[in-house]
This record gives C-alpha cells, sequence and structure tokens, in this order.
C-alpha cells in the first residue's frame, strides 16, 4: 500500500527498518569481535639502559637492546658518540645486521643494504632505518622516539 | 536386497537418493581424462593431513618456549614421531602441487567456462585457503627461517592501501612477530582453516556433482570420441591405483626425506642467510626480491603487491573474462596461463640458484 505522496510503499518501509535494524544489531556483534582480535600493542616511549653496559663498546662497533617487540642496535661512532636504530629493514621486517668491516647494516632477507647512518644505499629498502635518539644522563643511557611524537609502524 | 538396519536406517536419513546418485554416475573417457583424477589426489591428500594433523596437535605446543622443543620431541622421542611430522610435511607440498595441477589443467582445458564459473571461483579461494595452511603451518616449528618468512610473509599485505596495516596486525596479533604470532597461526592453522575448507570443499564438490563432469571443447563438438564409463566401481578403482602410485611415492620421500628442524628462532637475532619461503611461494619471493626500491614515485614493493593484487582478482573473475574460449580471445588467455606457467617456473629457478 502506498500512499499518494509517499516515495515508497508501507512494505518498502517497513523492511527498511526491519533490515536497518539487523544490521545495527550485527554491527554491534561484529564491534566487540573486532575490538577483541586487534590486541593493544604500544611501542616504548623510551628504553632506559644501565650505561655501564655500554661504556666499553669499542669504536664502530654494536650492540643490541631491546625496543619494544623489535631489536635495537645500538652503534658507537668513530669520535666515540652512540647512535641508535630500530634494527627493522624497513623493506619488509627482516632483522638487520651490523658489519662492522664493511661499515654497513645488512638484510639477508632480499640483499637490501644500509650504510653506517642507516640510509638505504642498494636492494629494495625503501627508507633508512629508523633512528632514535640517544642521551645519557648519568649512569642511564636513554633511547627515546627521534622528535618525541609516535611514529607510525612503517 | 536391504537388510533391516539398512532400510531402517534409510527411511530415516533417505540416503538411498545419493546411493542411487552414484551408481548411476559417470565418467567420461577422452584424452584428457587424466586431469580428473587430480581431484580426488587432492582429496586423498587433504585427508591424510586431517589425519596427521590430529596426530601431530596431541605433541605440538603452540608456544613461544615450547613450540620448537614440542617439534623436537616429535622428531626425536614420540615412537614413530618423525614419519608423521615427515608425512604431514611432505604431504602438504604434494597437495599443493597438486592443486596447482588442478587449477592449471582446467585454465588449459577451459573447464571453468559456462556454466561452470562458480566451480572455478570456489577452487580459487580453496587455493587461497591451502596456502594458507602451508603458510601458517611453515610458522609452527619456530625456526630461524620460518621466523623470517613469517615476518615478510606478514608484512606484505601492509603495503595494500587503506586495510594493509589492518591485515598485518591481525596476521601477527599485534605490531611485530611475536609468541602472540605463533600461538594465533596455531589458531588458524587448526581451527579456523579447516572450517573454511570444509564448507569450501563442500560447495566445490557439490557442484561438480550438480553439473557433471565437464568435457573439454573439442570432445562437446564431437570431434573426439567421448565414451562414458560408471564412476562406481569402474572409475574408483582406477582411481585407487592412482592413489597406490601417489602414497607410494609420499611415503618414499617422506621417510628417506624428513623435514629439518633448526634451533629455536631468536625475535632479536638478524635474519639468517638464503632465508627461503616454502617452494610454492619462491616465484613471489623472487618477485619482491628484483624489484626496485622506487619505481617512478612509487615503492617497489607497493607496486609489486597492488600487481599481485590485481592478478589475484583477474584470476577470480577469470571464467567471466574468458567468455568466448573458442575463439581469438580464448586462445590468447590460453597462451597467457603458459605464459605465467613459465615465469613461475623461471622466477623459481632463479631463486634456487
Ligand atoms: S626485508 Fe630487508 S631487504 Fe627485504
Amino acid at each position: 500500500m502506498k500512499l499518494k505522496h509517499s516515495l515508497f510503499t508501507r512494505r518498502q518501509f517497513l523492511n527498511g527498518l526491519l533490515g536497518g535494524w539487523m544490521g545495527a544489531l550485527l554491527a554491534s556483534f561484529l564491534y566487540p569481535v573486532l575490538k577483541f582480535v586487534f590486541p593493544p600493542t604500544r611501542e616504548p616511549d623510551q628504553v632506559i639502559l644501565p650505561f655501564a653496559d655500554f661504556r666499553d663498546m669499542g669504536p664502530n662497533s654494536v650492540n643490541n637492546f631491546l625496543w619494544g617487540t623489535k631489536p635495537g642496535i645500538l652503534r658507537k661512532n668513530d669520535d666515540g658518540a652512540y647512535l641508535a636504530f630500530v634494527g627493522v629493514c624497513t623493506h619488509l621486517d627482516c632483522n638487520v645486521s651490523y658489519l662492522p668491516d664493511q661499515r654497513k647494516f645488512f638484510c639477508a632477507c632480499h640483499d637490501g643494504w644500509y650504510d653506517e647512518d642507516g640510509l638505504n644505499i642498494g636492494g629494495p629498502p625503501p627508507r633508512p632505518l629508523r633512528r632514535l635518539v640517544v642521551s645519557i644522563e648519568g649512569e642511564d643511557l636513554i633511547i627515546k622516539r627521534e622528535g618525541g611524537e609516535r611514529v607510525e609502524d612503517s | 536386497m536391504k537388510t533391516g538396519i539398512q532400510s531402517w536406517l534409510d527411511d530415516r536419513f533417505g540416503l538411498s537418493s545419493i546411493t542411487k546418485f552414484l551408481r548411476e554416475k559417470t565418467v567420461p573417457q577422452h584424452k584428457h581424462t587424466i586431469w580428473y583424477y587430480t581431484g580426488s589426489a587432492i582429496l586423498l591428500f587433504f585427508t591424510i593431513q586431517v589425519i596427521t594433523g590430529f596426530m601431530l596437535v596431541f605433541y605440538y605446543k603452540p608456544t613461544l618456549e615450547g613450540a620448537n622443543e614440542s617439534v623436537a620431541r616429535i622428531m626425536t622421542e614420540v615412537p614413530l614421531g618423525w614419519i608423521i611430522r615427515s608425512v604431514h610435511s611432505w604431504c602438504a607440498s604434494f597437495m599443493i602441487a597438486f592443486v596447482f595441477i588442478h587449477l592449471l589443467s582446467t585454465w588449459l582445458t577451459k573447464s571453468y567456462r559456462n556454466p561452470r564459473e562458480l566451480t572455478w571461483m570456489s577452487g580459487v579461494f580453496l587455493l587461497v585457503v591451502s596456502l594458507l595452511f602451508g603458510f601458517t603451518g611453515y610458522l609452527l616449528p619456530w625456526d630461524d627461517l620460518s621466523l623470517s618468512a613469517t615476518k615478510v610473509g606478514t608484512d606484505i599485505p601492509r603495503s595494500i592501501p587503506l586495510v594493509g596495516a589492518w591485515v598485518t596486525k591481525l596476521l601477527r596479533g599485534g605490531e611485530d612477530v611475536t609468541g602472540d604470532t605463533l600461538t594465533r597461526f596455531y589458531g588458524f592453522h587448526v581451527s579456523i582453516l579447516p572450517v573454511l575448507i570444509f564448507i569450501l570443499l563442500g560447495v566445490h564438490i557439490y557442484l561438480i556433482q550438480k553439473q557433471g563432469m565437464s568435457l573439454p571443447i573439442a570432445a562437446e563438438n564431437k570431434n573426439d570420441e567421448v565414451r562414458d564409463i560408471p564412476f562406481w566401481p569402474n572409475f574408483v578403482y582406477r582411481e585407487m591405483i592412482v592413489w597406490l602410485l601417489l602414497l607410494g611415492a609420499l611415503f618414499s620421500l617422506a621417510i628417506f626425506f624428513p623435514p629439518s628442524l633448526d634451533k629455536a628462532a631468536d625475535l632479536m637475532a638478524p635474519a639468517p642467510e638464503g632465508i627461503k619461503p616454502e617452494w610454492y611461494f619462491l616465484f613471489l619471493f623472487q618477485t619482491l626480491k628484483i624489484f626496485p626500491a622506487k619505481i617512478l614515485f612509487l615503492n617497489g614493493d607497493t607496486l609489486a603487491v597492488l600487481l599481485m593484487l590485481i592478478a589475484g582478482i583477474l584470476f577470480f573473475f577469470l571464467p567471466l573474462i574468458d567468455n568466448k574460449p573458442a575463439e581469438r580471445k580464448g586462445r590468447i588467455i590460453t597462451v597467457i596461463g603458459l605464459v605465467l606457467i613459465v615465469y613461475a617456473v623461471v622466477m623459481t629457478i632463479w631463486s634456487l640458484l
């Protein structure tokens, strides 16, 4: 049945109402399911390491630390400064290693290369390694996210 | 003559319509009949996977601490455990290989043409689920190689616009591959994927029974001689011969070349040299490796992933695209199929060099 000036019939209206209601009900079931399957993972804002463990590193050598669930790489420069990287390839996420004699980072997964400052110089990696900020305060070695802001994992 | 129990059950289930169907089912004989055997071979391998899978579940522990150790225990302590794992691992390869053969034979004989488009499409889903079975199963022994392969594999979807990052997170159970990923992959492997594959297999097999075996175009036009043989028992017995041969090959390989097991994966260790996914992903792996970092203004891997995605979608809709199989367009599509086979083979060999 359709009123003269109505755009749709009563049946269409009721079907639409019922359908919309069922859709909303379904969505309200789906929402908690989706919430559940994505666990919260936050990257750390900073990690604090005892400086004593890293003081004796030779120049052009690296050490590992834990950056949340990723490996971090701490490198000591020839001039004694520390550089920190997230040791994960920017191509497809493999862990990289540092080759001191070549002064390069290497990713074995698809032959990716980075120079000693983490710049991508060969193979598939599209971006430099992610840098972290290192500071030394008293007995602590503090490693922070660059610029302080949250970097979306890429 | 039906016994009392048979007719009692039949009154309740009405199974006689099914047995009648099977008694009357026929299989056409022509020069492409051999491809019909690939389907039942896949079912055979699938059944073996289910049974050996059930057995492995009894000992396997899907946790960061226990996974590698429990597989080692299966290989060394559990009576005949090494054979069961070896069969499960080899049978996965056999199954995937036959899925590829089955699919390529369908492509090249064009069995997907009207009215069998949906059979093809359900088959493409089955292919995807089979590959996911392989991919998730590869991680479970939790050694260095499987960890790196999983890191790469789960990072690939990230390049898909909009949903990519979520897919990666869903697969990994977080931003990174961790112990949670292992547990999640186990969940996929033993609960979600099995349900999916049973549903899809049901649809696929139903469609085939409903529509009967397809005939090659030449046979359909009566250029070839076609003779029907009864499915039961004539064809089934022939299939059994094939099964016995395949089982012989499978068990021989499983016994003489059991899969290895490296030391447990270390999440923080650099990727080992020479990481390789399972052989059926090698051509994709090699494609990713040779794609340059930047093509014009796009990321190389983004482009590669988008191309693969588009290829996958075209592949799914192939029966609708290839709608005039006997004409020129159809022949071009056959040639494209052959070119893709050559590409995959060349890339696979290249990645092994
Ligand atoms: S993941 Fe490092 S080069 Fe591909």
